[in-house]
């Protein structure tokens, strides 16, 4: 009697055993993300999981790491770290951790990402990485974000397309008491890289780069006259080039009516000063110049990482976030262009999603001079030409040829 | 009494491993990463290739690295000797008992139980702002034209005057305990003997504080050295040339900045290696020169 109870309880407990063996433990994803908890971002991308936890079953497990998470990114991936997801610029996930990113080619085609997506960031990821590596969660465009009402008062109908078009609604918006231009010294070098890249081009600009001849190159000369010749007009703002977010500001007061910079220029003013009236034309072109429409396009991306136990689910959350309801609802809390092209960028952004969708190669931010050794200088050289310290575009150029 | 061995092993163990681990293995493999070339700071040593002192010949031969070093030495020398200098005439001033003397102590200590950030926010938004800063608006109640102090001509001297301006209080407060340790005896029989303030201050006052000073000016080097935020308060988007120090340069290479994807661990271990030996050389320095051990009160 005793052996066969001891042989029932045996059954019992390994049964007991298999069942709990068997039992499948819920997938948890763990997603680095670059925002910090509380921001817009980071409140979509909680609702978003709780969401997804409750269609999927599928837990994802987030950590707000904030901006500075580029400084954390290379040691955890190197040490093959808990991470399924991250999320960093696309620039620094194309070329800094591509050996530790997943090939989401094949999953990407069986979702038809490339229906909802932006072919130009793409194509870019694929370009740096050899395969595509990252998902577009936050794109960004360049360009002249100039207030539509200050326009109206100069009595201007119609955008600007090149530089003798722009003057003349610099001169236009002046007469009516506004000041063209806004500029912070922050974003002199983004500013005055735009206008050489329509000279030049960014491949002539870093031939510049490497093996100098400013004075001799006619397009950089005359893209630093250009400037001169916008500030002796006094078409910026006063104070110009000023502290950042200083000269930006006055377009919320409406002492200013346009900035060039990203589409985060808009939503950074309008959290101060409330909803503007927002227009975006692109940079304009000038005569002669070798790239008259190469406009800036950056993004926040995601990866997911190479030795993830889960790519599918992480993939799917992916998916879940950038396209349909959930980046609807980012771009507007977080008054963004959406990454998803069949979605409605907010108001202030109108014109951004048909620019990227037409677009199929981005211009950089400043990515054809910023690997030089003396970037700190120039970046400086370029806030002297907007503070007027140049007598000509020769001087200006002669200044560049001297630092190699 | 027997000393047990074997306890005071197990006493020290801990400590000994925590510095060995903490400390002496990061140096040890920053010195040696500084002769390599590495990419990531993480990289396993197997990816690193030796390249002898090429990384030293690289950030001696780069423009932001010399730069840098020229912003490190004025804040270090010019910056030192006016924080120095305020620190301890403050200190002499409220050790000479003057009224309210509590009351100044803790306005001009003030600033440093402010947040960095909140101090450099003030500075940059409403003293120097050009628009509706206290200085212009100064400038403009006195008719002159307004200037603008975050200009690249200005915007390094506005950043080393804001600092100063943190800096003081922290300095006062070593000076007047090292004033407040001095005997009164002495101070008594010099004013007998009729020497004025002026030549108790030359002669007592500052020969015995020869320690003190001696360990302020460390102190200063340490912070002139890993200055960093306020760098980074005064050029919050990107690094700029009126504003880059050796500590800026090294995070930029290391992580790359705005738009920048290529790192250099190694040349950011280079820069480090030098800024420690700038640290060792300058107490070096100020021990041969400032011996306060022939003084005794």
């Amino acid at each position: 009697m005793k052996k066969l109870l001891t042989m029932v309880l045996a059954l019992v407990m390994l049964c007991t055993l298999c069942l709990t063996a068997s039992a499948e433990e819920p997938v948890t994803v763990n997603f680095w993300s670059m925002w910090n908890s509380g921001e817009p971002q980071a409140t979509v991308i909680e609702e978003a999981a709780a969401a997804y936890e409750a269609e999927t079953g599928v837990h994802v497990s987030i950590e707000w790491k904030g901006r500075d998470i580029n400084t954390l990114l290379s040691a955890a991936l190197e040490s093959g770290e808990s991470i399924d997801i991250f999320e960093d610029d696309y620039n620094r996930i194309g070329q800094v951790y591509a050996p530790y990113t997943y090939d989401l080619t094949e999953m990407a085609e069986a979702a038809g990402y490339a229906d909802n997506s932006y072919a130009v960031f793409n194509n870019q990821a694929i370009a740096w990485a050899g395969y595509l590596n990252s998902i577009t969660e936050q794109p960004q465009v360049g360009g002249v974000f100039y207030d539509k009402d200050a326009f109206a008062k100069a009595g201007i109908e119609a955008e600007p397309t090149t530089w003798a078009e722009f003057l003349d609604v610099c001169a236009k918006l002046k007469e009516a008491g506004i000041a063209p231009l806004a500029q912070d010294g922050a974003y002199t070098n983004f500013s005055f890289y735009y206008h050489l890249v329509r000279y030049l081009g960014e491949d002539a600009i870093a031939e510049l780069r490497d093996n100098g001849g400013w004075a001799q190159s006619e397009g950089a000369v005359k893209a630093a006259q250009d400037i001169i010749d916008l500030v002796n007009a006094g078409y910026l703002v006063d104070g110009a080039p000023d502290e950042y977010p200083s000269s930006q500001n006055k377009i919320g007061t409406g002492e200013a009516a346009m900035v060039v910079c990203a589409n985060y220029v808009t939503s950074e003013i309008n959290a101060i000063f409330g909803e503007l009236n927002w227009g975006l034309f692109n940079y304009p072109a000038v005569d002669g110049g070798a790239e008259p429409t190469a406009a800036y396009a950056g993004a926040n991306s995601l990866a997911i990482s190479s030795y993830s136990e889960h790519p599918q689910e992480a993939f799917d959350f992916l998916m879940f976030l950038v396209t349909g309801e959930y980046d609807q609802k980012m771009a507007d809390t977080a008054a963004q262009i959406p990454a998803d092209p069949h979605n409605t960028a907010p108001a202030s952004l109108t014109g951004t999603v048909e620019t990227l969708v037409a677009a199929d190669k981005p211009m950089t931010w400043c990515g054809a001079l910023n690997t030089h050794e003396a970037w700190a200088t120039m970046k400086s050289m370029f806030t002297e030409l907007f503070e007027g310290k140049y007598a000509s575009g020769e001087d200006f150029c002669a200044a560049m040829d001297a630092l190699y | 009494m027997r000393k047990n061995k074997a306890l005071i092993v197990c006493f020290i163990a801990p400590t000994v491993l925590c510095l060995l681990a903490m400390y002496v293995y990061p140096v040890c493999r920053t010195v040696l990463m500084s002769f390599f070339h590495v990419e990531s700071l993480t990289a396993d040593v197997s990816a690193w290739s030796f390249n002898g002192v090429e990384n030293y010949a690289k950030i001696f031969h780069n423009a932001g690295f010399l730069i840098s070093m020229r912003n490190f030495l004025l804040i270090w020398l010019v910056g030192g000797a006016i924080t120095l200098a305020i620190s301890l005439l403050m200190a002499v001033i409220l050790t000479s008992g003057i009224r309210l003397q509590g009351f100044f102590r803790a306005a001009i200590y003030l600033p440093n139980i402010v947040s960095a950030v909140a101090l450099a926010t003030m500075w940059v938004q409403y003293i120097f702002n050009y628009d509706y800063g206290l200085l212009n608006n100064l400038l403009t109640m006195l008719g002159l034209e307004k200037f603008r102090w975050l200009g690249t001509d200005a915007k390094f001297w506005a950043m080393l005057a804001a600092y100063i301006f943190g800096s003081v209080g922290y300095y006062m407060l070593i000076y007047i305990s090292g004033i407040e340790g001095i005997p009164t005896d002495l101070y008594e029989a010099a004013t007998i003997d009729g020497a004025k303030k002026v030549k108790q201050f030359f002669s007592i006052t500052l020969p015995l504080l020869k320690g003190i000073i001696k360990t302020t000016i460390t102190f200063w080097s340490i912070n002139a050295t890993t200055f960093y935020l306020w760098s980074k308060l005064f050029s919050p988007v990107q690094t700029e040339s009126s504003t880059i120090v050796p500590v800026v340069y090294l995070y930029d290479t290391v992580f790359g900045g705005k738009g920048v994807v290529t790192r250099d661990a190694g040349a950011g271990a280079a820069v480090g290696v030098v800024l420690t030996l700038i640290i060792i050389a300058v107490y070096l320095i100020t021990s041969v020169t400032l011996k306060s051990n022939d003084l005794e009160y």
